[in-house]
């Protein structure tokens, strides 16, 4: 559901939520979670030497940046002691709730907020940039795990089709050959099957 | 348990990290891990929140985290420093041609970039210079220097910048210059894209730079971890291990560069422009034993540039509370 589809907001509740984040595709989803935050037009920064003009032309009530940005160290600058920014100083989420300031750090989150802007408004944000960013951290991690089993997988089907022709073994005794190996030496299948595919490799 | 150690990469965090890699840490007992960290930022929120047990730290921005001028308020102890000096304010190549020093002497350079500075105020378009952080010794430099030119910061707009992107920016003229740590004025140098006009040493010898900063429950840490970082910074200061140093710094874990940039600053032999002459000044960058001792007056210079640079009002109702950072009684043991 984009902006457009609901009701027109009062202007006291629209809100501009910069987003800042090295990773494009982080970036889009968080975007994409930031839409459903009542009043809000998101906007992505690309992480680049041209931020601050882009900010400052934007002037955005709330900056939600990634902790593995290098271009925090700006930020504050432009929000804290400079008031290049015409409106006041910002500060880093809201530091009266040690509670959320950990579990956005944990995610990887940091974000900066035009002050005056109330509590309530504030949370529900962070609260979705947070999930945004776990979701976004699990499924890379769900990701190259996957990428990993596939890569084993191979490997063990290349070391079965080895001693197949090796040996004249049919598939499942090739298979078991290499489960019985890897139990007696303590290692992994797969680790075996490397050794095997390796070897092979060389004497062929 | 092993400590996590956070560090921006940067020359002068040479000393723990050849604390950490060198083995110095192993021997004294302190089993820990270097963390770099993307940002100032980063590394203090981490620091303050308890993800990081101890980091090479901006003193001034310690101190701010300490009075909870900047993120979240942690109480912090600073029992060493680790490193002095190692910056240096580098212009564009057109803003040293506008500036035209008589010399590479400071007060000429000073009044030169003063001169310009207030010309472009004038014209409406004032100079970009940018620092590192609001609250580092890179900031207050600049401040110093426009003001040994007659000047001040009120001419120019101040920006942050991050190091790696320094010598990129002011190619693309999006600043005219900037005070950063080694080696980045040197890669900037040798990109073409700058001249080194004055160095912080000379700005503000052996001013407060950076401090091994610990939460102060990770106190008790803090006697074997400074025995390492002792002898680190007595193997640091040998000229026979700078290439060593120098090679390890560089290397794509830290600073991904090329060494022999990294070696001019270890070794205080600068070259000061693309075509420009090389010189040599030994306490360019000081990592020595002698450099872990905080200043007496670290703390009070500190206040005294925070006030001068409008980030506090005023220094003295903090002057108790900041007193409490050093503790370099830590040291015994």
């Amino acid at each position: 559901m984009t902006s457009s589809d609901r009701p027109p907001v009062p202007p006291d509740q629209s809100l501009t939520i910069a987003v800042v984040d090295p990773s494009r595709a982080r970036a889009a989803v968080l975007e994409e979670g930031l839409r459903a935050v009542e009043g809000a037009r998101v906007v992505v920064i690309p992480d680049t030497a041209d931020l601050p003009e882009r900010l400052t032309a934007l002037a955005p009530d709330v900056v939600v940046i990634h902790l593995e940005s290098p271009s925090r160290d700006l930020l504050e600058q432009m929000f804290g002691v400079s008031r290049l920014v015409e409106r006041p100083v910002a500060m880093f989420v809201d530091r009266s709730d040690a509670a959320m300031m950990q579990a956005a750090v944990d995610a990887g989150i940091s974000a900066y907020i035009v002050d005056g802007l109330r509590a309530e408004r504030i949370k529900p944000i962070i609260d979705i940039a947070i999930l945004r960013f776990n979701a976004f951290a699990r499924l890379q991690r769900e990701l190259s795990e996957a990428r990993g089993e596939l890569a084993d997988r191979k490997l063990i089907e290349r070391a079965k089709g080895i001693l197949m022709t090796a040996k004249g073994l049919t598939e499942d005794e090739a298979y078991k050959q290499l489960r019985r190996k890897a139990m007696n030496e303590k290692r992994k299948i797969v680790d075996i099957a490397r050794a095997i595919v390796t070897a092979a490799d060389l004497l062929g | 348990m092993r400590l996590q150690l956070g560090y921006v990469p940067l020359s002068d965090a040479a000393v723990l990290i050849a604390a950490v890699e060198c083995g110095f840490a192993a021997e004294e007992g302190v089993a820990a891990d270097l963390v770099p960290e993307p940002s100032w930022s980063t590394l203090r929120d981490k620091l303050a929140l308890g993800l990081l047990d101890g980091a090479h730290m901006l003193a001034p921005l310690a101190l701010a985290c300490h009075l909870g001028l900047s993120g979240p308020q942690a109480r912090l102890v600073a029992p060493a420093a680790l490193a002095r000096n190692g910056n240096a304010v580098t212009v564009s190549l057109p803003l040293w041609q506008a500036m035209a020093p008589a010399s590479d002497a400071l007060p000429e350079v000073a009044r030169a970039l003063a001169t310009v500075a207030r010309a472009r105020a004038r014209e409406g378009r004032p100079l970009t210079l940018a620092t590192v952080h609001p609250f580092s010794s890179h900031t207050y430099q600049v401040r110093r220097l426009l003001a040994l030119g007659g000047g001040g910061l009120d001419l120019v707009r101040l920006v942050v910048v991050p190091p790696p992107r320094t010598a990129d920016s002011l190619e693309r003229g999006e600043i005219d210059g900037f005070c950063v740590g080694a080696p980045w004025n040197s890669v900037a140098v040798a990109a073409g894209a700058g001249r080194i006009a004055a160095l912080g040493c000379e700005i503000a010898p052996d001013c407060p730079e950076k401090v091994l900063a610990l939460p102060v429950e990770m106190a008790a840490s803090a006697p074997p971890l400074l025995r390492a970082l002792r002898r680190a910074a007595r193997w640091c200061a040998e000229p026979e291990h700078w290439p060593d140093l120098a090679a390890r710094l560089a290397g794509a874990g830290h600073l991904g560069i090329d060494q022999d940039l990294v070696l001019r600053g270890l070794s205080g032999r600068l070259r000061l422009g693309p075509d420009g002459p090389e010189r040599a000044t030994p306490d360019y960058l000081r990592l020595g034993e002698e450099a872990l001792a905080p200043a007496p007056d670290a703390v009070d210079w500190m206040l005294a540039e925070m006030a001068a640079a409008g980030q506090i009002a005023a220094a003295e109702p903090l002057r108790a509370e900041a007193a409490t950072l050093y503790r370099p009684d830590l040291r015994a043991g």
